[in-house]
């Protein structure tokens, strides 16, 4: 083996290489690597983030999501009262009208603030969980599906495409209906309408990646096929996928808040926005600002996700 | 144009068949299935392997889904247990007072997101821009049954200008037809307002940029003339989106129907959510799944026929 071609391999993947071989090429990288030409190494996502960190709307709006997260965390320490038991007497009371329940109360009596705060965790974890979960399965469906090609590509996006002939809401509704109520079952019917969408734009990255010369090196060299995906399309394409799947946090919010609505979220008494707005609202009469204080959240976490994705958008924007 | 639209015609015949897969298999493959309903718990072993033999339950799965499917085709789709009437004759009373709903607030939603995507396009930078985009922004981020509750309380309840809910009927005359419709419409659109006005936004812009504005401009074109240009050129995305748009409205008609008591589809699946009604909620995705497959069908047509450049990328 020659000097130059180990120089030239991306990474060794060939069994056929002996140690010697392999620790000359260690060694030339070193020496490489050690020469000093001023140029320091530029990270993605560091440059992102200090682009992200210009703008203002988009700062404030992740400090909003990361105190919302602080308070879900330490909740038992910070609510001031139990979320789950109220007083009969104190139902419905006004914000402000008592000074142990500053936002007021619930239709049972229950501390609207304990609850919102504890509210936050199921919110929060409607928001990323099927989020995260749905980036890691549309990126193996979408990569896999362009790698591969013929058939098994024609199979697994014509799959997508049917889930993807439904409003995605009524997907989830359908899906949340036969599974029945509760958490896990939400989160599993939002994850199932967010893999659609990812895997389309993973599949569509993998696509423009597949065909350069880097990857056609790594096949050479002896790599195998999962290996070729996870140390060279994946990385590749990871940036792209993350940057969309941002923008499908708040869509997954609100689908679950939708299903909480219609009672297919978190079972009562979990105090879940969506479900203290649908049980409440029968009081709005009496007790308006009670009733909107969940949609109000809601609404004002939605806002932060969007804009927190659309500065993370622009910032990862090379163009600007 | 006519090949194209018969290859397009023909790409939606498998899109629909797996619609139908998705359709049957949630409903029958998931723990609760759409049988559970006429199978009760005091039952013993014999009967109940009698009652699941009788609704073909031990047959495999692709010739109880054949079966099925031939029947939907025919029209039956299923029987409701906990309504005691047929899902047909149910969905039958409903699709239209959902699809008026829906195509209401999907026509005037697509309207006003346009003519405001527009002034924010054409003032790029400037207030009504960013006034523009943080109403989209609200719009894109509100839940809609929190709007509707707000509404609801607001001028149903408070200033009693319009009705608390409701579906008259178009029989009962158009006023309180019209009535009974602004507070649906504008909880139903006001997302649409706001994905359709960030997409004809960002569509004028790209125009805008565009060298032939400039040769317009530089031909001595008056500035209405050069947006007439520049309108033509950037419609394109936005038929797309209120395609999707009026779908989605659809789909999110079981939240706005159950808020406002319309007697549509979204109310029946509500309904059939709580009693585990599986019978109703197939047939309502199935009715709503093909009009979206239709209407997806019809939006890529219509826009082959209007944008040439779009008739390329076509399946």
């Amino acid at each position: 083996m020659t000097e130059m071609m180990v120089r030239r391999l991306p990474a060794d993947f060939g069994s056929s290489a002996t140690p010697e071989a392999r620790a000359e090429a260690e060694r030339l990288t070193g020496d490489w690597l050690a020469v000093d030409d001023g140029a320091k190494p530029q990270s993605f996502w560091v440059e992102t983030f200090k682009r992200f960190l210009e703008n203002k709307v988009g700062v404030g709006a992740a400090c909003f999501i990361v105190l919302l997260a602080l308070a879900a965390i330490i909740a038992p320490w910070v609510a001031p009262h139990d979320p789950l038991v109220g007083v009969a007497t104190d139902r419905l009371m006004s914000p402000f009208e008592s000074s142990s329940h500053i936002l007021g109360t619930d239709e049972q009596g229950r501390d609207l603030l304990s609850r919102l705060i504890y509210g936050g965790r199921l919110t929060l974890i409607a928001a990323f969980v099927p989020t995260i979960a749905a980036t890691v399965i549309g990126t193996v469906i979408g990569v896999t599906a362009a790698m591969m090609g013929g058939l098994v590509q024609t199979v697994l996006m014509r799959s997508m495409d049917m889930l993807y002939a439904f409003p995605a809401v009524l997907l989830a509704i359908a899906v949340g209906a036969s599974l029945g109520p509760g958490l896990a079952n939400a989160l599993i019917a939002v994850t199932i309408v967010s893999v659609p969408p990812v895997s389309r734009v993973a599949e569509s990255a993998t696509r423009r990646v597949v065909t350069k010369e880097f990857v056609d090196a790594a096949k050479l060299s002896g790599a195998s096929p999962v290996k070729v995906a996870t140390s060279q399309i994946v990385p590749n394409v990871l940036n792209d996928i993350i940057v969309y799947a941002s923008g499908l946090v708040g869509v997954a919010m609100l689908i679950a808040a939708s299903l909480s609505f219609l009672g297919l979220g978190s079972l009562p008494p979990a105090p879940e926005w969506g479900f203290m707005l649908n049980s409440m609202r029968n009081s709005i009469s009496i007790a308006m600002f009670n009733v909107m204080l969940p949609g109000l959240m809601i609404f004002l976490t939605s806002v932060c996700f969007n804009l927190a994705s659309d500065a993370l958008r622009e910032a990862t924007d090379s163009r600007l | 144009m006519t090949r194209l639209t018969l290859r397009r015609l023909a790409y939606s015949i498998p899109i629909l068949i797996g619609v139908s897969i998705v359709c049957f298999l949630l409903m029958n493959v998931l723990p609760g299935n759409a049988a559970a309903g006429l199978i009760s718990d005091q039952m013993t072993a014999e009967e109940k392997y009698a009652a699941e033999e009788g609704l073909g339950l031990h047959d495999p799965l692709p010739v109880r889904y054949w079966d099925w499917l031939t029947k939907v085709v025919q029209g039956d789709m299923g029987y409701s247990a906990q309504r005691h009437r047929d899902v047909s004759e149910l969905l039958g009373q409903a699709w239209a007072n959902t699809f008026i709903l829906a195509i209401v607030s999907a026509v005037i939603g697509v309207a006003i997101g346009i003519l405001l995507g527009y002034q924010a396009g054409i003032r790029r930078g400037r207030l009504a821009d960013k006034l523009v985009s943080t109403f989209s922004l609200a719009g894109l981020s509100i839940p809609s049954f929190f709007l509707g509750v707000v509404l609801l309380s607001i001028f149903a309840s408070k200033l009693r200008m319009f009705p608390a809910g409701g579906w008259p009927g178009l029989e009962e005359g158009l006023g309180s037809a019209i009535q009974s419709l602004v507070l649906p419409v504008a909880t139903g659109s006001l997302v649409t307002v706001g994905i359709t006005a960030r997409v004809m936004r960002a569509a004028i812009v790209d125009v805008m940029a565009a060298d032939f504005v400039e040769t317009l401009r530089a031909k001595g074109l008056s500035e209405f003339e050069v947006r007439k240009h520049v309108m033509r050129n950037a419609i394109s995305p936005v038929l797309t989106t209120s395609g999707v748009q009026l779908g989605y409205l659809l789909g999110g008609s079981v939240v706005v129907e159950t808020i406002f008591r319309w007697p549509g589809m979204g109310t029946l699946t509500y309904n059939a959510i709580s009693s585990r009604d599986l019978p109703v909620i197939q047939g309502t995705m199935l009715i709503i799944a093909l009009a979206f497959v239709l209407i997806n069908l019809v939006v890529d047509i219509v826009q082959a026929a209007i944008d040439p450049r779009v008739r390329g990328t076509l399946v």
